[in-house]
């Protein structure tokens, strides 16, 4: 294969017929994000899992991304995908620390994403992900902000945010326990919510995975998690016929 | 079959929809000296809500406002492509652009993108040069038509034979039919078109936003809706 | 100037009958005409100074600098004319961020020195073009310790202890060979480099100019930044301190 060959981006291969292909389908996905606002900031958590359809392919895979100093982003769907929006980032960050160029806030990075997603989405060629950014902005007060993006380039913004599969199971238990209280929670009861609503999607989502990493930003900055385990508990199965006997 | 023409065949089946349906209603009604905009706040994905307050009003100047529904990002493209184009007439004519001329510019901006559309029914409403209420209704390849009042999005069918009723005096007998709604009716209307058409439609509730445009400039309340 | 009217100086595709290159000595002066950039190198890190001669007291404080970051690691410090060293720096910027997003590692500086030295050199090449007029000084820490490197007009460019370009440029290279760099601490360096700056500076030809201080050590997280104002202040202290005893000993005489 040439070097040029190897080099040219992803998805854009010319067909026989002299048409472009473009992703059609994600082929290695992280599953859930969930994202909550606090008293204090926000918090997010994802599992480590990267799967090849229902394989479990890579099981070391860190989708929370600190970018600057007070923002996070957590990706579910195609990784190599992410890995490319990395990259972006990085050079995105590079560039200001090398110009002392205005420090970029949670909603400007949030902006910018956006935009790729849209211009992405609308070159259909989409870059196959759901993004959750999360974040503290020192210039506006300690605003906090949460702000999810997809592969259409649709935007919302919330206190509890799920992508995925966790917009089905973990959102419901969010929009009862963090949504009403976002302005008193503290951040243990905060990390609690993200911990149960990960058990339960490791129980209910079977492209989940019991190593989970959580992050938090505050007005002090980025904080995130070694990944760990939660404690889960199946002897449920014993009385279900089929299931474990 | 031809081997192109087959070919058509499979990539159009392959072919990623680089379109999705975001729900929510909007809805304009005109008065003689006055314009009411409305538009619930409910995104929604499917059967997932994604967020309980997303804005699909924008205001693109101090008389007109712009309500979409259907795509979201489009919508919120095409908002912004708008208020950018405002804000350069502005720059180069040293005035502020009237409803009918954003109006005619949004249908331009819009026809641009023919074959490839906005997915977005917009309405643009506020007042006119000369003060009168005035709403402008498009379809996503902009069509444009002058109304007196016009509901969009996934509750269309529910509310605009009630406007056509209330505020169009279709189908009702002995009614003085120059008759015109007063501020305080249209706005009521507003209200009763949204909270029973929440009532029936998965993709319409959560909050509304009702905007009053005046004389005395633009004011907005925000009113709560069904969470179900 | 023997070369002048001869007509060899005016392409800088065609060498004069004694080999040389006229434009791109020309260049060279144009490096001259500016204030003078040092830099040196320490078992601990690399600290650049530049002497940055500021021709209206209208001019605000701290602007148009002439120390720029390259990548996280990596520090330009130039003399010459600066649009050609802000050109010099875009490309740098542009080269390291290539490398470092085609290997994911931080650019090792001799490669970057390379690619730095070899676009400078296609500027000599071609009659259409222009030698830049800059002498850039790159300061890095890479995985290979601190480094020092100086760029000539023609695109040779060596590694150094300490190197010094610009108007003084002979005289604080004489000072520079004075110090005994293998012993010297990145703090103690800091002071040298501003005691030197302050040294030759000529108050009878520019009368107002700024010290700018950058380094890049261990001090510093490896990452190549302003010099701290504390550290700052007190190696301007050393610097004035220094020359005032130099003048003392002037007027005992």
């Amino acid at each position: 294969m040439s070097s040029s060959l190897l080099l040219s981006k992803k998805n854009s291969d010319v067909t026989e017929n002299g048409t472009y292909k473009h992703t059609t389908s994600p082929i290695v996905t992280g599953t859930s994000v969930l994202a909550l606002k606090y008293k204090d900031g926000v918090m997010m958590a994802s599992d480590c899992l990267a799967s090849y359809g229902s394989l479990a392919r890579f099981r070391n895979v860190r989708r929370l991304q600190p970018i600057g100093t007070h923002t996070i982003l957590g990706a579910s769907g195609e990784i190599s995908d992410f890995q490319f929006i990395q990259n972006q980032f990085e050079g995105l960050m590079l560039k200001e620390h090398v110009e002392d160029g205005q420090k970029l806030e949670t909603s400007s990075i949030y902006r910018y994403l956006s935009n790729v997603m849209y211009g992405r989405r609308s070159k259909v060629d989409p870059l196959w992900n759901k993004y959750i950014v999360a974040g503290v902005e020192p210039s506006k007060n300690n605003n906090i902000f949460l702000g999810f993006v997809d592969l259409y380039g649709t935007t919302y913004q919330s206190s509890v945010m799920a992508t995925g599969f966790g917009a089905h199971i973990a959102l419901p238990i969010m929009r009862k326990y963090a949504e009403p209280r976002a302005d008193s929670l503290t951040e243990e009861e905060a990390s609690k919510i993200l911990d149960d609503c990960m058990r339960v999607l490791y129980y209910r989502d079977a492209r989940s995975f019991n190593k989970i990493q959580k992050a938090k930003v505050t007005a002090q900055g980025v904080e995130i998690s070694e990944p760990y385990s939660l404690s889960t508990n199946w002897d449920f199965a014993e009385s279900i016929i089929g299931y474990g006997s | 079959m031809s081997t192109e023409i087959q070919n058509a065949a499979k990539s159009h089946a392959g072919r990623w929809e680089p379109y999705v349906d975001n729900g929510g209603t909007s809805l304009a009604i005109a008065g003689p000296d006055f314009c009411i905009i409305a538009s619930d706040t409910r995104q929604s994905e499917g059967y997932s809500i994604n967020t309980r307050y997303d804005s699909k009003v924008h205001q693109i100047t101090d008389k007109v406002l712009f309500a979409t529904s259907g795509y979201s990002a489009d919508g919120k493209k095409l908002a912004e492509n708008i208020k950018i184009q405002a804000e350069k007439y502005l720059d180069k004519n040293d005035k502020i652009i009237q409803a009918p001329s954003i109006a005619q510019m949004t249908s331009i901006i819009m026809y641009q993108k023919r074959f490839f559309p906005y997915y977005v029914f917009p309405i643009l409403a506020g007042l006119d040069g000369e003060g009168k209420g005035c709403v402008f209704s498009y379809d996503p390849v902009g069509n444009m038509e002058r109304v007196g009042f016009q509901v969009y999005g996934s509750a269309s069918a529910l509310i605009q034979p009630f406007l056509d009723n209330q505020v169009g005096l279709k189908h009702q007998e002995n009614v003085d039919k120059n008759r015109t709604l007063s501020k305080q009716e249209a706005f009521d209307l507003a209200i009763d078109s949204f909270t029973s058409a929440t009532e029936r439609d998965i993709y319409t509730g959560d909050y509304l936003e009702i905007y009053t445009v005046d004389s005395t400039g633009i004011h907005k309340e925000v009113r709560t809706l069904k969470f179900d | 100037m023997t070369s002048v009217g001869t007509g060899y100086d005016l392409s800088v595709s065609t060498y004069s009958p004694d080999g040389r290159l006229f434009q791109v000595e020309y260049a060279g002066k144009a490096v001259d005409n500016s204030g003078t950039t040092i830099g040196i190198r320490t078992k601990d890190g690399v600290v650049l100074a530049v002497e940055k001669i500021i021709p209206t007291k209208l001019e605000v404080p701290g602007s148009n600098k002439r120390i720029f970051s390259i990548d996280k690691h990596i520090g330009f410090a130039s003399s010459g004319w600066m649009p050609d060293v802000k050109g010099l720096v875009a490309r740098a910027r542009e080269e390291a961020w290539e490398y470092q997003k085609l290997y994911k590692v931080p650019t090792p500086s001799k490669i970057l020195a390379e690619r730095i030295g070899m676009y400078i050199q296609a500027y000599t090449l071609y009659s259409s073009v222009r030698p830049f007029g800059a002498m850039p000084i790159m300061a890095s820490v890479d995985k290979d310790g601190p480094q020092l490197y100086m760029f000539e007009t023609s695109g040779a460019y060596y590694g150094y202890r300490g190197c010094a370009t610009g108007k003084a440029k002979q005289l604080a290279r004489t000072e520079l060979e004075k110090l005994d760099i293998d012993s010297l601490s990145i703090r103690d360096a800091i002071k040298e480099a501003a005691r030197i700056i302050y040294t030759v500076h000529d108050d009878s030809k520019d009368k107002l100019f700024e010290l700018e201080l950058a380094w890049v050590s261990q001090e510093s997280g490896n990452v190549f930044s302003k010099v701290p104002q504390d550290i700052f202040d007190e190696a301007v202290q050393y610097a004035k301190r220094a020359n005032d005893d130099d003048s003392d000993d002037d007027d005992d005489l």
